[in-house]
């Protein structure tokens, strides 16, 4: 089923893809529509940010951090793209037109045909390909965390220069979004090939097909990109980005009110954001992002084993409480009723979300803490663990996120009788006991780079996802996760999602406690940026004007 | 803090620290108030060591609040008549914490200055006093040591080691050890040189012995002088591991924690959450130096020169 | 003296290879591997498998001996290798980041002298008076005030009070004086306080007992100012140990601004040696850390050659050793 044509300026949203088996998206008549609400753009300026940190690299497809997504999203461009304006809105980026056949198995995708890298380049179907199957199956010695967003795919072919047909092993809804996440970047096969040959990859250069391209690099002070000319679609407002490492947040905040930098991000705790709050002129926000706080028990650790155990670790928990302390420490001030983020059409009721133990303490559910922790005792005596049983809940030190997180879980296991510790560890050592199941708890502060029901659940809540680090093994909710990933009819869908999250929330095998919010501030003189619920969304930058 | 060498000259033991009389007066410790006359601020560094002391064995008794359970009403109060110093984050009586924390920081400062002294000392006497071989082999494992950064030596240690408070010691005392051994190696090979050894052997007395009751005691002095000097840099230090997340276990309070992680970025709302903390240190340091700079004038006023 | 300073030479890079071997052996003997953090730290799903082809792509299979042999040998044509992390050569890394930490340690020591020095002099020409006393005073609190505390309050203060921020790029002082020390003061005085301290009391002490010698004695007698007496007579001639001192405190602050360094944000050498070791940048962290060592040895030996140059008898002592 195809729709559309080049005459067709809608875009697809998540429901149309749900909706229909196949769809298409066409070439949008590029305009700044969603810009004019703020004003008439301005050409020109100079955009400077600031993003708390150096990007490790810049190999966007090897990396796990925000550092390096941040930089090169201005200089990469994907298949489609989210809608500055609307999270879920898919428009076309590198692929003008894109067709799903009948049994949502196969999806073409039709790449402009005057595409040039920064380099001059023209762009083909080969460098779209090399560049998904990087992600998808890397080369020896390149690294790929984020295999799981193209997990679907059976096999890719170039149909001539300019066409890529893509074979899924089952249909999946979710997959356009997929494939357009921000951090599936389309790089240049002739630049990658080589170096990823070196076993070096694209850690040291962008060379890319966005709106800006990368001109002055100097760690430690300045990540400069200029103005693309050769770029595909409308020029960008801006004539450059310049991008400051700055570190603290104190610094940063400093920075922004004394208006070195136009725009500041990751501000997670509110010392800053709240100093900031009080500025005329300046606007600061605060949005959830796709990133919970979950406790994760190693189910392979006595008495972890036992869901007993593990329903009485969710009934000791005062959820309020948590996002009242963690919240100003970490930005964890949002939650949510089930699995999906805050917000999210796939929420679960009062009613069904109240029936697991200690979820009727998140705020406003009005739950009896005192009696909770009542029930959670008998069932530690009932699994026979005694009192002033000790644990010890592993974190790492360096982010509050994770490590305030514990401290206040630590406070609030001891009203049920346990004799808590909490192992702070510094991050190599956290990642390899956490990687190696060699702890009993852990407090994880999971970024999950999109808000889909297959990145979430998927990644996060599956024997095989990334994020499995308490070890369990559950085929029925396996199949279940598969079932709802291809379910094509929405209402249908959403049942099984609905299915799953109670499915999971059962088992006990994570306990849910907080969403996380990212902070970021500009001043007013910042136009034509919208903060998405994701913070890899919207990152362009090419819609963005200084009203200087 | 993190300067690294806490009592400069002391690094380089070879020229600077050996006394020229060796043998130590002793009998002026006794006369204890005639001390505190002519000390008074050595005096009184020991007064404030000995309240720490005190304060961190009678914690339970005298901490108005729980040091770990927060009062989530209470989050960030400004002091108060409630909470004399505020509360942190989680609702935390910031004095309790830091009433508690001297238990953390007395250890770490006693515990890391003793151990790195003694072992350093051992090496170091042992070294000097035998010579050949594995002096020389000692001099250089102590050389690198000497030159591997302070802080860093105690970072990677305390990586290997994993966070308790009785690793985060160990890993202080690690930088202390070449230092202490440096001084007493040299002040072991100025009394060598001396009659005063050569008496003693000739008298039959074995090594060990010559070493335990002759070697030692006369190098007592330089050696307390760089303990009471390591004391402080080790709880300087303890603190800036917590900074770097390798310090002391969570929710265990220690001063050091007290300033480190979101609480520096909130301390531009509640600034009480890192001052009180720094101050608690930099009173003990100050106390720690105090009694140092009496008990080195005490033992040795030669000494004077070679520690600022 | 020619022997003397290849001695001193041979025993300096007799140190540097203990260290070579000590950060290399504890790098290997800290829990967590390379391979775990460039796989994207537990931001996704990892098997042993994967692990292990990284491990034998970074040639971290081999053993142990066979590692060492090989970075030390290319570490010995200055080769400080790749780092895993940025994927830079570790020595670009460095040089990238020095200046920064040279600017701040060689404020701090310029800090500490210009006000170390008349201070000591002062406390001692004055000794027992009030000006010595409140100098005394304010150094032994300079000396007990942790670094990265009095950074902290100090950005506490200027963000607070002054709506204070750092200039965002860096620009060497020879190029624009201003900008560069308007940037690095702050941290250059939160570690210079220190070394400040150390610097007026060893000072003072050392003028105590100058000011005593007969030679002193001699020159008042002779009707000189008594200025001219302090100057002249007293602090040409102790001045000695003081410039050891600063030698040895210069060299050791290369490796000591770690945490001032993260106050401050400052991208120098402490950032970059942390995040080595965090993430377990095998190459980075020992190259840094041997850099580090480097200096420490230098400063030593220079100290060493400045008393062999003005005090023969420790180039017989040192010849001993």
């Amino acid at each position: 089923m195809t729709i559309g044509g080049p005459s067709n300026t809608d875009a697809v949203t998540r429901r149309d893809v749900l909706k229909s088996g196949g769809a298409a998206l066409a070439a949008a008549a590029a305009g700044p529509q969603w810009a004019l609400a703020q004003g008439v753009p301005k050409r020109g300026g100079t955009l400077r940010v600031s993003n708390g940190g150096d990007p490790p690299d810049f190999d966007v497809h090897q990396t796990a951090t925000y550092l390096t997504q941040f930089v090169t999203a201005p200089c990469y461009s994907t298949l489609l793209r989210v809608d500055p304006n609307d999270y879920d809105k898919l428009i076309p980026d590198l692929a003008e037109k894109t067709d799903i056949s009948a049994d949502g198995k196969t999806v073409t995708f039709q790449i402009r045909s005057s595409v040039n890298f920064h380099n001059g380049t023209p762009l083909t179907a080969d460098d779209v390909i090399y560049s998904l199957e990087r992600i998808r199956k890397p080369p020896r010695g390149i690294v790929s965390p984020r295999k799981g967003l193209l997990g679907n795919v059976d096999s890719m072919e170039a149909r001539g220069p300019h066409t890529v047909v893509v074979h899924l092993t089952q249909p999946q809804p979710d997959f356009l979004f997929m494939v357009s996440n921000a951090f599936n970047a389309i790089m240049s096969r002739k630049v990658a090939e080589p170096l990823d040959a070196q076993g070096q990859g694209m850690k040291r250069q962008i060379v890319g097909t966005g709106p800006f391209r990368l001109t002055q690099s100097i760690d430690g002070q300045i990540y400069e990109l200029s103005r693309f000319d050769g770029y595909f679609g409308p020029a960008p407002y801006l004539d450059k980005i310049q991008f400051f490492p700055i570190r603290g947040e104190i610094e940063r905040g400093a920075a922004l009110q004394g208006k070195r930098i136009d725009a500041g991000f990751f501000f997670p705790n509110e010392g800053v954001l709240q100093t900031l709050r009080k500025v005329p002129g300046m606007t600061e926000l605060r949005r959830p992002t796709p990133t919970f706080i979950n406790l994760i028990p190693n189910v392979q650790r006595k008495p972890f084993d036992d869901i007993r155990v593990r329903e009485a670790l969710s009934l000791a928990m005062d959820r309020e409480s948590f996002i009242k302390t963690v919240g100003p420490l970490a930005g964890a001030f949002f939650h949510s009723q089930g699995l999906m983020p805050p917000g999210s059409p796939y929420s679960l009721s009062e009613a069904e979300i109240k029936q697991f133990g200690g979820y009727d303490t998140l705020p406003g559910l009005g739950g009896n803490v005192a009696a909770n922790r009542q029930k959670a005792m008998a069932l530690l005596e009932q699994a026979g663990v005694p009192k002033g049983f000790k644990i010890v809940i592993l974190t790492r030190g360096d982010l509050p996120a994770f490590r305030d997180s514990a401290i206040n879980l630590s406070a609030q296991f001891k009203n049920i009788g346990l004799d808590v510790t909490v192992d702070v560890r510094d991050t190599g050592t956290f990642y390899t006991m956490e990687t190696t199941g060699n702890f009993q708890l852990v407090a994880h502060s999971v970024g999950i780079g999109g808000a889909l029901p297959d990145q979430i659940l998927g990644e996060g809540y599956t024997s095989f996802g990334g994020r499995n680090y308490g070890n369990w093994k559950d085929d029925s909710l396996d199949a279940l996760y598969r079932e709802q990933s291809k379910e094509i009819d929405p209402q249908k869908r959403a049942a099984l999602i609905k299915q799953f999250q109670l499915a999971f929330l059962k088992t006990y095998y994570q306990i849910n406690l907080a969403w996380v919010g990212y902070g970021a501030a500009h001043w007013n003189t910042v136009k034509g940026w919208k903060a998405l619920p994701d913070l890899y969304a919207n990152m362009q930058m090419d819609k963005v004007w200084l009203d200087a | 803090m993190t300067t690294s060498v806490g009592v400069p000259a002391a690094a380089d033991g070879d020229r600077a620290i050996v006394p020229d009389s060796a043998p130590v007066r002793r009998g002026r410790l006794h006369a204890l108030g005639r001390i505190s006359r002519r000390h008074p601020l050595g005096a009184f560094g020991a007064f404030v060591l000995l309240t720490i002391v005190v304060v961190a064995v009678g914690a339970p008794y005298i901490a108005p609040f729980d040091p770990i359970e927060g009062d989530t009403a209470a989050l960030f109060s400004p002091p108060s008549s409630t909470y004399w110093l505020g509360t942190d984050a989680f609702g935390r009586d910031i004095l309790s914490r830091l009433i508690y924390g001297a238990r953390v920081s007395l250890m770490v400062g006693l515990g890391a200055s003793l151990l790195g002294v003694v072992v350093g000392a051992s090496l170091g006497i042992v070294a000097g006093y035998r010579g050949g071989w594995a002096d020389i082999i000692t001099q250089r494992v102590m050389d690198a040591m000497f030159a591997f950064p302070m802080l860093l030596l105690a970072l990677a240690m305390a990586a290997v080691l994993g966070p308790s408070l009785q690793n985060v010691i160990i890993a202080l005392a690690m930088p202390i050890v070449p230092r202490a051994a440096r001084i007493a190696r040299s002040s072991v090979l100025v009394l060598k040189a001396t009659a005063f050894i050569e008496a003693a052997r000739a008298t039959g007395c074995s090594d060990l012995r010559i070493m335990v009751r002759h070697v030692l005691p006369n190098t007592f002095a330089p050696l307390l002088i760089i303990a009471t000097a390591y004391l402080g840099l080790a709880v300087v230090q303890e603190a800036a591991l917590d900074y770097l997340g390798a310090g002391i276990q969570e929710p265990e309070p220690s001063w050091g924690l007290m300033m480190s992680g979101a609480a520096t970025s909130l301390a531009l709302v509640a600034p009480w959450i890192v001052i009180f903390p720094g101050l608690a240190i930099f009173l003990m340091v100050l106390a720690s130096n105090l009694l140092g700079d009496a008990i080195r004038d005490l033992l040795d006023p030669k000494l004077q020169r070679d520690y600022p | 003296m020619f022997s003397f300073i290849v001695q001193r030479l041979m025993i300096g890079i007799v140190t540097l290879f203990g260290v070579a071997v000590m950060v290399f052996l504890i790098m290997r003997v800290i829990p967590g591997d390379a391979a775990v953090m460039l796989t994207g730290a537990g931001a996704g799903a990892v098997s042993e498998a994967e692990l292990a082809q990284v491990r034998a792509q970074l040639g971290l299979d081999r053993p142990l001996i066979v590692q060492f042999v090989d970075w030390a040998g290319h570490v010995a044509r200055l080769d400080l290798g790749t780092s895993l992390r940025t994927g830079n050569a570790v020595f670009d890394d460095i040089a990238r980041r020095f200046p920064y930490t040279l600017q701040i340690v060689v404020m701090a020591t310029l800090i500490a002298v210009f006000l170390g020095i008349p201070a000591g002099v002062l406390s001692a020409r004055y000794a027992g008076t009030w000006i010595d006393q409140s100098l005394q005073a304010l150094s032994i609190g300079g000396l007990a005030a942790p670094s990265f505390w009095v950074g902290l309050i100090l950005i506490l203060g200027l963000v607070s009070f002054f709506q204070w921020s750092a200039p965002l790029l860096w620009e060497p002082f020879w190029v624009s004086p201003g900008k560069s020390f308007a940037q690095l003061i702050w941290p250059a005085l939160a570690v210079g306080l220190r070394q400040l301290a150390l610097i007026a009391r060893m000072t003072r002490s050392i003028m105590l007992e100058v000011l005593g010698e007969d030679y002193i004695r001699t020159a008042r007698a002779k009707g000189l100012s008594e200025w001219h007496v302090v100057i002249r007579h007293g602090l040409s001639n102790g001045l000695l140990p003081v410039v050891t001192l600063i030698g040895f405190e210069f060299s050791a602050l290369f490796g000591g601004l770690i945490i001032t360094e993260a106050v401050f944000s400052v991208p120098g050498l402490g950032q970059y040696v942390v995040a080595s070791i965090l993430n377990r940048d095998y190459p980075a962290a020992q190259g840094i850390v041997l850099v580090l060592a480097g200096i420490v040895v230098l400063g030593n030996l220079t100290v060493d050659l400045i008393y062999g140059w003005l005090d023969p008898r420790t180039r017989l002592r040192g010849a001993e050793s």
